[in-house]
């Protein structure tokens, strides 16, 4: 406990600083006494600026204001504004990653928990040097790579002395966590990264709880986990903030997410989206770490380019610049950061451009000083210019937020840092060189020095040069022989003083003399090979801080629409209970519940301001529930990583930004059962939603009460049979799936009542035991065993079928539904006695082995068995249309129309445990409704209107309005990126992680096919 | 009404238990319809010609697989004198012409994801010589599973590669690979490539190098018209000097040199298209579009050169996030509108060729009349193909591949009663009904049902 979580801050005087090696001679001592003067010194945000004289000794500020003390240096400031060192509160580093031979690592590579940035190769020089170079004195490097990474470190960014690499400003200042998948294995997707993330945190806990009970118990230690200094280190961090390194603004709430139930303090670095999230984030309260790299242009060079562009791209690369804007407004706390820019040169630009969209001055410091400062727990030493702070100072010619004005110097912990001569080396330009001596020509010689590039000629001749070395002052190279009659190479060196140069020829090896240069006019430029004529520098408009819809994108809403009261009359009602379908009907909807349903004539006298629906002629139907579904799930729909992953949470990871939810609101479909995918023989829980298109936050889309549901999965995929994955995994039969499904349960048993034997323990008791981990896998699966929660089960051949069945019936378990199923019709009496339900698909059948026995009959037979059946849609496509995949039921099987559509409502919310809410049409339960030009069942009839919660959140009007806006905006954002320059739109935040880039994460395993994505 | 000429024969000469559930078996064990050896005359119906208006009453009937005569109800037909007819009442029941899948690999796969039984990729990237008819299965299952809804022709397609073969229009029944034949030979496919190159609709992917999309694509479309043209110039020599070699590649892609049959060219996007009409337009080649799903945005392209669409199926998603839901439904009726040629294929896996109708039936939900939609399904498929002659309307004629059904089969409660190829009446039954009445069977045993 009390190592690197104590908080040791190391002191940074030069003559305190005395844990280094032995000085090799005298020491070598430096006064480090400097007094600035005259300069425009601006202490802190909000201070305005005044003409101040700074004293600095030792590395601390000792004054501001006085007179400058006799002993100091003095540093003429006049005409400069002095700042507060900038303070970069994420800088990425490698740290090397631990060794395995060391022993008691945490098995999965990515928890990486006990690394310590201090422990790698420390900030890289050229990262030095650039954050200097834009104004930066203090950074908190941080490992990158793995979930857990593991702790930053704050360090000035000072250059190594002999006896210090890094001076250190706080050894540990935060702990790290991403959710960064593992190429290689577990977790392979963002819900299972969640899931390691929450069960090694519980692990934590749980190390130490059991380490407080040997401590009283010493006799338990046999018994005692083995140590880990992984979870060690965990147990010291919990105190620290946990730092939140997100690829994306939906990926931050997950973070956060996981920070609340841990109780930890969690701050964002963000990907410079947050404003696509801006309500859920803000609500959290979290501060936001943002960078300020903002997308190229979108490519609409073409008319086929135009094509590819979506709106949402479009928008998100005009608003990425108000981001911090946006938020700061919304009362985030915000710092910015330079991590995540491709060039970090531009960082200054960056600013500028994010300050036109109104962010003052103050503001703009404040994220660059006192506020990373104080996330990262140093503001009693930096991001201010106060008596006692650390000697941090950025020295500007003119304003910091000037991207042109230059910084002079930048002063890092009392050491000054010259900016400007490293930049300015005067050497460039033609040079007529001073006679040779000994040349029998009387004919000039001339060198034109552009950078690295040199151009020797003499008249009409030139000479070869090699070896060029350039540095800021001085030049080196070699001339091949020829020169003035040279018969060997000549080296030359030059470097600058005053208007012209000096340096020394050292010819034949033997001789050497002096060289001088003076300016010589520039000879015509030829004309440039790239003759493009370079874009004239557009000033910057920043666009305009308009409301932007909730998700980004077409079809968003602007606000969240009301649940009004209104009556939808003369439609006929498929009322999905005993009613059947009753012809001219009405129903009366209030505060989101249908208050009635039934014949019209009983429709009770409508509230005042309540709007009646004529849908005379029309048919009204409850809202399509999809009993299978992969819609709308971020980064993965199969954790595969594992041949079990019950701990894995689809919830976790819902999408509210995925357009396919208003596509499928417009086939009027209310509700989904979001499941994972069918990769391993126990699968993760499943997520039941409401498609409550626009919501804020991913959170509201559950379906509070449902009760939960698992996947499981039998057969080829679970069994790797169409995969080409040659790392053999467990279970390779139907044999070793069963195996697997029996061993699990057999553990979740005896899970569950160690666990509830604790539960009972007195807490006297409790001491004298070892404290019970909590595993979420054995978790769900003791939720399993208990009739809590539902297992969605994968499943095609009638074995399979049968041997869940009889598993289930050795544990008492009532399954909740056989997915697909698609030879459930051989087995339906068992499925009747041991499942609630079958969900199947329509007619699908061939595309792989096991279905080759699939029949379009199977639903309707399963149902006259007495099997509750759904029809799904397991498609993103399919889903739009489950009316008519109904209709299929009646087409084979002769089931009357009016049940078949049972198949699309009543029967998956019974499935999912959700009748009493939704489903049918019956007073009281939600207003989820699809109205239908016709029949439902009929390929003809089209969807007009669909609710959720008695929101109108689509309707072919509705619709009609969307579509004209998304072609105006559309419009106005492609001849804005054409005059801006189109670029490829391939760089900036948005476009796919470097972590996701190798792999389309959605295309795994699925249901009807190994590898696509049906 | 009469028993059909099959019931009829089937009740007498075969009992039930020589169907018996081919569970286990790739194979349709189902015989083969024997041909046609009376007139048929269906009567007392209505004709849905699609060529032509609808027939109430009507009456029609057929000879040695050939429509005789489409009548109206006061019109008797005239018989071959010394025939026996038989005469089926229709009782008011709807006669339509057979379902045309305009593009599938029906026949050339048994399982999707069992390799061995697809049979659809040649190697190479240029492979003409690869004939769809040679390789259709005429007893995979799939086969009667489409035919039971109606579907009584198919065009069916190989894949994979730039040329991956030639097209061939099969009717749906028939003992040998000869039988099913109604067009062997219906066209080159050109899979052309596209600016996102790499990924052919529904072709596996491209042997191209991925270094640079733009010179990749531009190298594979120059292969393409360096095919044609060493094609042309072999027919050129050969025709003048008959001893010069016979070369199976060029010699596949003669009829299209000739102008004999299309070109079938998958693109689908604006400017795969676009280059793909200029093209052939500068090779003189006649050229189907296959898939078109942006093809609205160059309707007077497609008109100026004549070129028809083959729309994959309307069940698609938007191409974009912000693409309207229904654009894939919409697109029929905006072809129509915009006086584009076009046919709608199922647009599916060869396993879902049976819902043909339904992605038709969609375009009507969004704006398409119809009478469009169904000729989107039978006629313009037929005549697409080049085998209007033969197929898509109710004509006399034309071969009597037609359907019986007691409503309009673009409804998903319609049932097909009856369908005959080509004068000869299928049995409608197939390995999934026979499963579906195996299984039955087990629940009345259990008394279950």
């Amino acid at each position: 406990m009390e190592c690197r979580a104590a908080l040791v801050l190391s002191f940074l005087s030069a003559a305190v600083f005395c844990q280094g090696p032995p000085t090799n001679g005298p020491r070598s001592v430096d006064a480090g006494w400097y007094a600035l003067v005259n300069g425009s010194v601006t202490t802190a945000p909000g201070a305005p600026a005044r003409t101040a004289t700074i004293v600095l000794r030792d590395g601390v500020i000792t004054a501001v204001g006085g007179p400058a003390p006799d002993g100091a240096q003095v540093v003429d400031c006049a005409g400069l504004s002095i700042y507060p060192g900038l303070v970069e509160a994420f800088l990425p580093i490698d740290v090397p990653a631990l060794d395995p031979a060391t022993g008691d690592l945490h098995w999965n590579p990515m928890v990486q928990a006990q690394r310590h940035a201090l422990e790698g190769e420390g900030v890289a020089p050229a990262d030095r040097e650039g954050l200097r170079n834009l104004g930066f004195t203090t950074v908190a490097i941080a490992p990158s790579g793995g979930i857990l990474k593991g702790t930053s470190s704050v360090v000035l960014l000072d250059e190594p002395t002999a006896t210090e690499r890094a001076r250190v400003v706080r050894a540990v200042a935060y702990e790290l966590c991403s959710l960064q998948p593992n190429r290689n294995g577990y977790p392979g997707s963002q819900m299972g990264s969640i899931a390691l993330l929450r069960q090694t945190l519980l692990d934590a806990a749980w190390y130490g709880r059991c380490a407080a009970t040997t401590n009283l118990a010493p006799g338990l230690l046999a018994k005692a986990p083995q140590p880990s200094a992984t979870l060690q280190a965990l147990l010291d961090h919990r105190g620290l903030p946990l730092w939140c390194d997100s690829t994306d603004e939906l990926e931050s709430l997950r973070l956060l997410q996981v920070a609340a139930e841990f109780e930890r303090t969690a701050v964002v670095i963000g990907s410079g989206m947050e404003f696509r999230r801006l309500a859920a984030l803000i609500a959290s309260k979290a501060p936001m770490v943002l960078p300020l790299q903002f997308p190229e242009a979108p490519d609409v060079s073409t008319a086929a380019a135009i094509e590819q562009v979506s709106l949402r791209q479009l928008q998100s690369w005009e608003q990425a610049v108000t981001n911090t804007k946006r938020l700061l407004d919304a009362g985030a706390t915000v710092a910015w950061t330079t991590a995540r820019m491709r060039d970090k040169k531009t960082f200054r630009t960056a600013m500028r451009e994010a300050m036109a969209c109104g962010i003052t001055a103050d503001q703009a410091l404040a994220a660059l000083t006192t506020v990373p400062s104080k996330l990262l727990g140093i503001d009693a030493r930096t991001g201010t210019i106060e008596v006692g702070k650390l000697a941090n100072l950025c020295v500007v010619h003119g304003d910091l937020f000037d991207p042109d004005a230059p910084i002079r110097d930048v002063w890092v912990g009392g050491r000054r840092h010259r900016l400007e001569a490293a930049k300015d080396n005067g050497l460039d330009g033609t040079w007529a060189l001073s006679p040779w001596p000994a040349a029998d020509s009387s004919a000039t010689t001339t060198l034109t020095i552009d950078g690295q590039q040199l151009k020797l000629r003499t008249g009409e001749q030139d000479h070869k040069t090699a070896g060029v070395q350039r540095t800021a002052q001085t030049l080196e190279f070699r001339v091949e022989s020829g020169l003035h009659g040279n018969t060997g190479p000549a080296w030359i060196r030059l470097q600058r003083e005053g208007d012209g140069l000096t340096g020394t020829v050292r010819a034949d090896l033997e001789r050497t003399f002096p060289l001088a240069g003076a300016k010589a006019p520039t000879p015509a430029e030829k004309p440039e090979k790239d003759s493009k004529p370079k874009a004239q520098k557009q000033p910057f408009v920043p666009p305009a801080l308009t409301a932007l819809p909730t998700p980004l994108g077409g079809y968003g809403l602007l606000e969240q629409p009301a649940a009004k009261t209104f009556a939808i009359v003369g439609a006929d009602l498929w009322t999905g209970d005993e009613r059947g379908i009753l012809r001219n009907g009405a129903v009366l909807v209030r505060d989101g519940k249908i208050v009635f349903a039934g014949p019209r004539e009983g429709l009770p006298a409508l509230p005042p301001g309540a709007e009646t629906i004529d849908a005379t002629g029309k048919q009204l139907t409850p809202g399509i529930i999809d009993c299978h579904s992969h819609t709308g799930i971020s980064r993965g729909i199969n954790e595969g990583g594992e041949a079990v992953t019950a701990e894995v949470r689809v919830e976790d990871v819902i999408d509210p930004d995925d357009s396919n939810w208003y596509r499928q609101l417009a086939g009027g479909v209310t509700t989904v059962n979001q499941l994972h995918g069918s990769a391993n023989a126990i699968g993760g829980q499943s997520s039941t939603v409401k498609v409550r298109w626009g919501v804020l936050d991913p959170k509201q889309m559950r379906v509070q009460d449902a009760p939960g549901g698992i996947k499981f999965a039998l057969g080829e995929n679970p069994r790797r049979a169409n995969g080409s994955d040659s790392n053999p995994r467990y279970p390779n039969t139907r044999m070793g799936v069963e195996g697997l499904l029996r061993d699990r349960f057999a553990a979740a048993e005896t899970y569950r009542r160690e666990r509830a034997a604790y539960e009972t323990l007195a807490p006297q008791e409790r001491a004298k035991v070892l404290p019970p981990r909590r595993d979420l896998e054995l978790d769900a699966l003791a939720e399993v065993i208990a009739g809590t929660r539902r297992i969605h089960c994968h499943s095609y051949r009638q074995d399979e079928i049968f041997m869940l069945c009889q598993l289930a019936q050795e544990y008492g378990i009532r399954i909740g539904t056989f997915q697909h199923v698609l030879e459930g019709y051989k087995v339906a009496d068992a499925i009747a006695k041991n499942a609630i339900g079958a969900s199947s698909f329509s007619d699908w059948w061939a595309y792989k082995f096991e279905v080759y026995d699939a029949i379009p009959e199977n639903g309707a037979i399963l149902r006259d068995v007495g099997v509750t059946v759904s029809f799904n849609s397991d498609s993103n496509e399919h889903a739009r249309r489950l009316n008519t995949e109904a209709g299929k039921a009646v087409k084979y099987g002769n089931v009357p129309a009016n049940e078949a559509l049972w198949f699309v409502t009543r029967n998956p919310a019974i499935q999912l445990g959700i009748f009493e809410r939704t489903g049918s049409l019956t007073a009281g339960k939600d207003a989820d409704l699809a109205l239908w030009s016709g029949d439902p069942l009929s390929y003809t009839s089209r969807c007009e209107a669909t609710w959720v919660d008695g929101r109108q959140l689509f309707s072919i009007e509705q619709d009609r309005a969307a579509r004209t806006a998304v072609t105006a905006e559309r419009q106005r954002l492609i001849e804005k990126a054409l005059a801006a320059g189109s670029g490829t739109g391939k760089k900036g935040p948005d476009a796919k992680d470097a972590y996701w880039a190798a792999e389309d994460l959605t295309a795994d395993y699925c249901c009807r096919d190994a590898v696509g994505g049906r | 009404m009469f028993r059909s000429p099959i019931a009829w024969l089937l009740g007498s000469l075969l009992p039930a238990t020589m169907f018996p559930a081919a569970s286990a078996s790739a194979q349709d064990l189902l015989p083969k319809a024997p041909p046609q050896t009376a007139p048929i005359v269906l009567t007392n119906a209505v004709l849905h010609t699609v060529a032509g208006p609808v027939i109430l009453g009507g009456s029609l009937w057929f000879l040695d697989g050939t429509i005789r005569a489409v009548l109206a109800a006061d019109q008797k037909p005239e018989l071959p004198a010394g025939s026996t007819p038989i005469i089926i009442d229709l009782q008011g029941k709807h006669v339509y012409p057979g379902f045309v899948s305009a593009h599938t690999s029906l026949g050339l796969e048994e399982i999707g994801m069992v390799r061995q039984t697809v049979d659809t990729d040649e190697i190479g990237e240029v492979t003409p010589e690869a004939l769809a008819l040679t390789a259709v299965n005429p007893d995979t299952t799939a086969i009667p599973v489409a035919r039971s809804n109606g579907i009584l022709a198919a065009a069916v397609f190989p894949r994979g590669g730039l040329l991956p073969g030639r097209a061939s229009v099969i009717q749906l029944d028939g003992w040998t690979n000869a039988d099913l034949a109604v067009r062997s030979d219906a066209g080159p496919v050109v899979s052309w490539p596209a600016r996102s190159f790499g990924t052919p609709r529904r072709g596996r992917r491209s042997e191209t190098p991925r270094e640079d999309p733009a010179t990749a694509v531009q190298k594979a479309r120059q292969q393409v018209t360096d095919t044609f043209t060493a094609a042309r110039a072999w027919l050129k020599a050969r025709t003048a000097d008959p001893s010069i070699a016979l070369d199976v590649r060029h010699l596949a892609l003669v009829p299209a040199l000739r102008g004999e049959v299309p070109v079938f060219v998958l693109a689908d996007q604006l400017e795969q298209i676009e280059s793909a009409v200029l093209w052939a337009a500068e090779q003189n080649l006649r050229i189907v579009i296959v898939g078109g799903g942006e093809a609205l945005l160059c309707t007077e392209l497609l008109k100026r050169h004549k070129v028809p669409v083959i729309l994959e199926g309307t069940h698609k998603l938007p191409r974009r996030d912000d693409s309207p839901y229904s654009e894939a439904f919409e697109l029929p009726a905006q072809l129509e509108k915009a006086g584009v040629r076009f046919c709608i294929a199922s647009g599916s896996d060869f396993s879902q060729e049976r819902n043909l109708p339904y992605q038709a039936a969609t375009a009507i939900a969004y704006g398409l009349d119809p009478r469009e939609a169904l000729a989107a399904v039978t006629l313009r498929a037929a005549e697409i193909l080049g085998v209007g002659d033969r197929l898509g309307s109710l004509t006399v004629g034309k071969d009597a591949t037609l359907l019986i059904c007691d409503g309009d089969p673009l409804e998903l409660t319609t049932k097909i009663e009856q369908a005959y190829v080509k004068g000869r009446q299928i049995d409608l039954r197939n390995k999934q009904t026979e499963l579906a009445k195996k299984y039955r069977e087990r629940y009345r045993q259990l008394d279950k049902r």
